[in-house]
This record gives structure tokens, sequence and C-alpha cells, in this order.
């Protein structure tokens, strides 16, 4: 009992000398991270933290945000929506953080989301949830612009690939597809956006993953003798179904999902049946400004920046902090409106690092627009609060996979625009 | 609806070949196998382990997609497969007969199903594998309607080997001993029928039709360990729906549950084709527990 009494005076003055010390120039400021430090993200989440903590570092070996310090607290979510959710609550209602960065599964991220960061007024922002619900979410106002994420969705590849198509002067398209989130979604945005174009999309059928045969699937999408198949797959799976389908006399001229660039599917299937097939990926993004994210974790870390969401993640510190030096408050709706100011435009260009943020504050401080060049090359948010990247266009060459094509970000954006 | 009728002649045609030997088993050996499904599998990798050891030293025989190694390599996997059908009744089943109720042994049949699944697996992978890495291309028969050269083999071999079981259980000793000691073991045994002779053919036979049933499947559709698995129902439900013991019901009910799988995908979503084998075998099981042709091994009660 006299413990406890003990520690709670503890924390009430823990609690005072915080906002004795928010009064003095030496200021703090939170930052809060959820991310799946253990559970079934745990082999990447750490690393991913890291890249986070290393932002925050580099803001803070620049002289911090407004003057102040930032502290990063990094809380685990062990890859559950509740462990999550609890997370969050406590970074924002205790620590009151006024951003929140994360979290790595969709499946997290949305009831952080819904539940938390948007009643609150914090602004959230991801760097690995890549799931088609949020960009639905933010369309209908459910997250009132406090969502952004660093990830490129998968929404403009249906865009790419229609484009594509219809240069290609395909008139009947035939689409079969995994029956999952991902598949369903890709699916129906590439039938809109090649009807759109002028391609008559014949039929989507699904169907289900680890089956042995597609022949019911392959005859019902075979029934309108489309002159294309645009197959959203995986690799083992994909290959059973391109087999049948081709087979049975469907048309070769194949559209891949980026899953299919894999060498399995290309095996399985035969190369000789691939020729007129092409398909679409993420491409990895090249630039002084990546080059300058590697540099600053290889001296951090001693070890290159290899691994799934180390520079997705350290772009969503980056992005946040300097929002919070352009608004000069650190408040969760103040981050959000300034976001963009820091991010695309046609301000002076801002790399990773200390030296960048930097030069970053004295441009904020003389009051000229900057934009941030980050680790994943140039970023601009949409009304959405998703971010495009650059792709590459795939086939198959001499028996193997070979990128046929690139399309950077102006491109992909002419794309989509062409199909609002 | 032509192709639809056409695929489920097709593959009823495989689960026939399967559910002959299954039939013949739970006839004979009364008791319901479920590891006889991983014989199909064992069949079919067996047949591709020997032809990836000879190679194709012949090329294909036209218009087919396999040549005269893959036959020589069914006949090996038939060989392989009757021994492991022997070796799993030698060491499993012999000693759990008579000592122990049928449940057990149906639990028994489960326990060697995963083990030879799993031993597949470690042998061979769980990736999809193919006899031939040359698609055939379909021929367009008629409007709506392609078959492939490989299909049409496979419908013939079946029913050859159908015709040829049905006169070896009419004409041949024993063959009438196999009906015999499904019609009534106790009376085949006075009447001095060697039961174990009998039992050891039974199995020798079921396991060479599963072998021809695997190699068909991997030649139409392709190799993976999960065979067995998919197969389990519909063998289940043919054999029980042309009546256990019964050849001929077997092929029927193959044939029967094939097509209805096939046609089903016209009127409901294809995710759900797993279903109907199900569905058949609970109607059948509310309708005529004993199966549309109940009766005995050879067919009808001639």
């Amino acid at each position: 009992m006299k413990s406890m009494i003990a520690s709670g005076l503890m924390g009430a003055g823990l609690v005072l000398s915080g906002a004795a010390s928010a009064q003095a120039q030496d200021c703090k400021i939170a930052v809060g991270s959820v991310l799946s430090i253990t559970g079934s993200m745990a082999a990447i989440g750490s690393a991913i933290g890291d890249a986070g903590k290393l932002a925050i570092d580099h803001f803070n070996e620049a002289g911090g945000v407004n003057g102040c310090e930032v502290n990063f607290i990094l809380r685990d979510d062990q890859g559950s929506p509740n462990v999550g959710v609890d997370a969050a609550k406590t970074l924002v209602e205790i620590e009151k953080v006024p951003v929140l960065l994360g979290a790595i599964q969709s499946g997290v991220s949305l009831p952080i989301l819904t539940s938390v960061t948007v009643p609150a007024k914090v602004t959230q922002i991801s760097c690995c949830s890549s799931a088609p619900s949020f960009t639905e979410l933010a369309r209908e106002g459910g997250t009132q612009g406090y969502w952004f994420r660093t990830l490129p969705t998968d929404r403009p590849q249906a865009a790419v690939l229609a484009t594509i198509a219809a240069e290609k002067g395909y008139k009947k398209i035939a689409v079969i597809h995994v029956n999952s989130d991902y598949g369903v979604s890709l699916a129906t945005r590439f039938r809109d956006d090649a009807e759109k174009l002028g391609i008559e999309v014949t039929g989507v059928t699904p169907y289900n993953q680890e089956q042995a045969s597609y022949r019911a699937e392959v005859n019902a999408a075979l029934q309108a003798e489309p002159d294309a198949l645009f197959l959203v797959a995986f690799p083992a799976d994909g290959a059973t179904v391109a087999r049948e389908w081709i087979s049975f006399g469907g048309s070769q001229n194949l559209i891949l999902s980026n899953a299919l660039r894999a060498d399995e599917f290309v095996e399985s299937v035969g190369a000789q049946y691939l020729e007129n097939a092409y398909g679409i990926d993420n491409a990895q993004v090249e630039g002084e400004s990546v080059e300058a994210f590697n540099t600053s974790w290889k001296d951090a870390k001693g070890s290159d920046p290899n691994g799934p969401g180390l520079h997705v993640m350290y772009d969503a510190a980056a992005v946040a902090l300097l929002a919070m030096e352009q608004a000069g408050e650190a408040d969760g709706t103040a981050i959000r409106d300034n976001i963009r100011k820091v991010t695309g435009g046609e301000g002076e260009p801002i790399y990773p690092g200390a030296e960048g943020f930097k030069k970053a504050k004295t441009l904020i401080a003389e009051g000229k627009p900057i934009r941030y060049v980050g680790a994943t090359g140039p970023i601009t948010f949409d009304e959405n609060g998703d971010v495009t990247g650059p792709y590459l266009i795939y086939g198959v060459k001499d028996g193997e996979l070979a990128t046929l094509d690139r399309w950077d970000k102006a491109r992909v954006e002419a794309a989509l625009e062409k199909l609002q | 609806m032509l192709q639809a009728i056409a695929d489920g002649i097709l593959s009823g045609s495989i689960i026939a070949l399967g559910a002959i030997g299954l039939t013949l088993t739970m006839g004979i050996l009364r008791f319901a196998n479920f590891a006889h499904a991983e014989l199909v599998t064992w069949g079919a990798y067996m047949a591709l382990g020997v032809l990836s050891l000879t190679g194709a030293f012949m090329g294909p025989l036209a218009p087919f997609s396999f040549g005269v190694p893959l036959l020589m390599a069914t006949l090996v996997a038939m060989v392989a497969t009757a021994l492991l059908a022997l070796a799993i009744d030698w060491l499993v089943y012999r000693p759990l007969r008579g000592r122990a109720n049928h449940l057990t042994l149906v639990f028994g049949s489960f326990g060697v199903s995963l083990l030879v699944r799993m031993v597949i697996l470690l042998l061979f992978g769980g990736a999809a594998q193919y006899y031939s890495n040359t698609l055939q291309i379909a021929m367009k028969v008629a409007p709506g309607l392609r078959i492939m050269p490989d299909q049409i083999f496979t419908l013939g071999l079946t029913a050859v080997i159908v015709v040829a079981l049905h006169l070896f259980l009419q004409k041949t000793r024993l063959g009438l001993s196999m009906r015999a000691l499904a019609e009534n073991p106790e009376l085949a045994r006075v009447n001095g029928i060697d039961t174990r002779h009998v039992v050891r053919w039974t199995w020798i036979i079921g396991a060479s039709l599963a072998a021809i049933a695997g190699v068909l499947y991997g030649l139409t559709v392709q190799l993976r360990p999960e065979i067995g698995f998919h197969l389990l129902l519909p063998l289940f439900a043919a054999a029980i729906l042309g009546g256990v013991g019964n050849v001929f019901g077997a092929v029927i009910g193959g044939l029967i549950v094939g097509l209805a799988e096939s046609i089903s995908v016209l009127f409901i979503p294809a995710g759900y084709k797993l279903a109907v084998p199900f569905m058949i075998l609970l109607l059948v099981l509310y309708i005529r527990p004993t199966g549309i042709f109940a009766g005995t091994v050879g067919g009808g009660k001639s």
C-alpha cells in the first residue's frame, strides 16, 4: 500500500516535471509508434522501428522540432488488433502524442485509425499497410484526412495495366482473380479502368486458392472468347490457371499481376507460352535521396537497409516531423494540414539525414517552401493520403523474366489522371 | 454445358478407377480405408519418380503428350503401389484385424494416410509438378467443346479396365472367390476359400487401379501431394453411391460424382464445387444407405 502511494506520487511528480519542462526552452515532443515487435510480423518489426528511430535521431541532431527534442515512443502490437488499439490509446491519451506512426498490418492500422487516432484528432502515418479499404474509407470521409501512408497502394497497377492493354489494342478481356481482398480489389479496379478505356471486360471470375484444377473457372472465363486474360494470382495457383487456360485454347495474350513475377511461375507454365504476356510490379526506387538514406542507415547500423518497410518507415517519420516544424506546433490537426506543404509542390528539395533536416529548418524559418524527397524518392500524397510509386513492366524474354519497360511516377500519374 | 459434361465424364472416370479399389477393399475387408486415396497419390508420384530416373528416352506418341516412358513408369508405379498396400496391410491392418473393432482400423487408416502423404512431401516436395512441361492444346471438337487427346486416352483406358475387371470377377476362380468373400465371409471360409490369398489379391488389384488413377490424374490435371486428400470424398461418395463392393456401381458412382461436380459450376460459384460430393453422399445415405446398386462384387445380382 505504501509503495503504491509512493509510486502514485512519483507518477504525479513526473507529470508535473513534464509540464514544467514544456514551458522551458529544452522542451520535449513525443512521437508515438505502434509496430509488431513480437507476433507474426516480428521478423521485420523491430528493424522498421529502427528506421523510424533513425529519422528522429537525425532530426534531433539537426536541432529538434521547433527547438524541442523529439522523443520516440515505440509500442508493440504483438500482431494483434486489440493489443495495437490499447497501445495506441496509451500513446494518445497518456503520452499525448500528436502523431502516430504505424501499424504494419492493415488489420491493426484500421481499428487504431477508426477508434483511436481519428476521434482524438491525431495524425496517423503508416509505413506498411497496403489494404485498399483505407482508400475507400478516406473517400467516404471516415479518416477526416488524418490517415497517410508512405507505401504505394495497388491502385495505380490496374490503371497502368489497363492503359497498356488499350495501347496493345485488346478489345475483350476476361479476368480471373484470387478470391482475396487483394485479388478482388485489383480485379474490380482493372475492370473499371479497362471499361473507361473502351475495352469490354467479358467476365470477372474468382478462384479459391490451393485447388488442383481450375478447369471450371477457366471454362467460365473462356465462354466469351476474349482476346486477352488478366490473371491476378500467386505463382503456384497462377501456373495451374495459366496452363489450363492455354491448353483449353485461351489466348496467350496474358496480363499478369505483380505477384506472378516469379521464376516458379514461368517455369511451371513454360516460357514459350508467355512470350505475349506482360505484368506489373513495384520498381525499386533509385536516386540521390534514396542513396542518402542508404548511406546513413549503413553508418548507423553497419549493414545495408535490406528489408521490407525500412525506407517507407523513415519517410513516414520524416514527413511527420517536417510537417510539425512547418506547422510550428505539435498538434495532430496542424500536422495533418501541413503534410502536403512539405511534400510535393515546387519547393526546395530536402533529402534524408541530419544535414537535410537542418536545411529544411532554415528554409522553413525563412518562410521558403520545401519539398521532402525521401528514402523512397519524391513523395506526393493524394487526397486519400495515398502515394504512388514507380513501376516496372515485366515479361518473358529468352525463357526468363525480363523488365520490358519502366513507368516513373509522372507517367503513372498521367495514366491515373486520364482515368479520373 | 457440353464442355461441363465432357469434363465431368473425364474426372468421373478417374474417380471411378480409384473408387473401384476402394469399394473392393471396403466390401471384402469390411472397413473404410481412408488411406486408399493416398495410394492414388503414391502411384502418381512413383510414376514421376521413375520418369525422372529414366528420362524421356523416347519422344511422345502423337497426338498424346506422353510416350512409352510414361506407360512403363505406370507399370512400375502399379507394382510399387501394390507393394505399399501389402506392406501397410501386413504392418498395420493385419495386427489390428480381429483384435480391434472397426473404428480402430478406420483411425489406423487415417494415420497411414497422413504418413504416406508426408513421405511423398518429403521425397518430392510440395510444389505442383507435371509429367511433361509441354502443354497440350485442346482440339475444338464442336462449338463450345474442347477436348485434349490425353483425355480421350483416359476415357478409353478406364473403359478397357472396367470391362476387363468385370470379366475377371465373373469368369475366373479368384474373381469368384472375391465375390463370395464379399457376399458372405463365413460361408466363403466354410467352403474352403483361402481368405488370406483373396485379401492379398484384393489389395494388389485395388492398389494397381489406384496407381493408374493417380497417373491419369497427374496427366490430365497435375501432381501435388494433396491429390489423395482432395479425392478422398469423391472416392467415398462414388463407392457408397454405387453400393459397397459393387464394381460397376463404383464406376457409375464415379461418373455421377464427376458430372455433378462439373455441372454444378454452371449454377453455383465454382468455390462451392467441393461441397457437391458431400451433398451427394448425404443424399444417398438418407435415401438409400446401401447405395443405388446395392449388391455384390461384380455388379448386379447376376
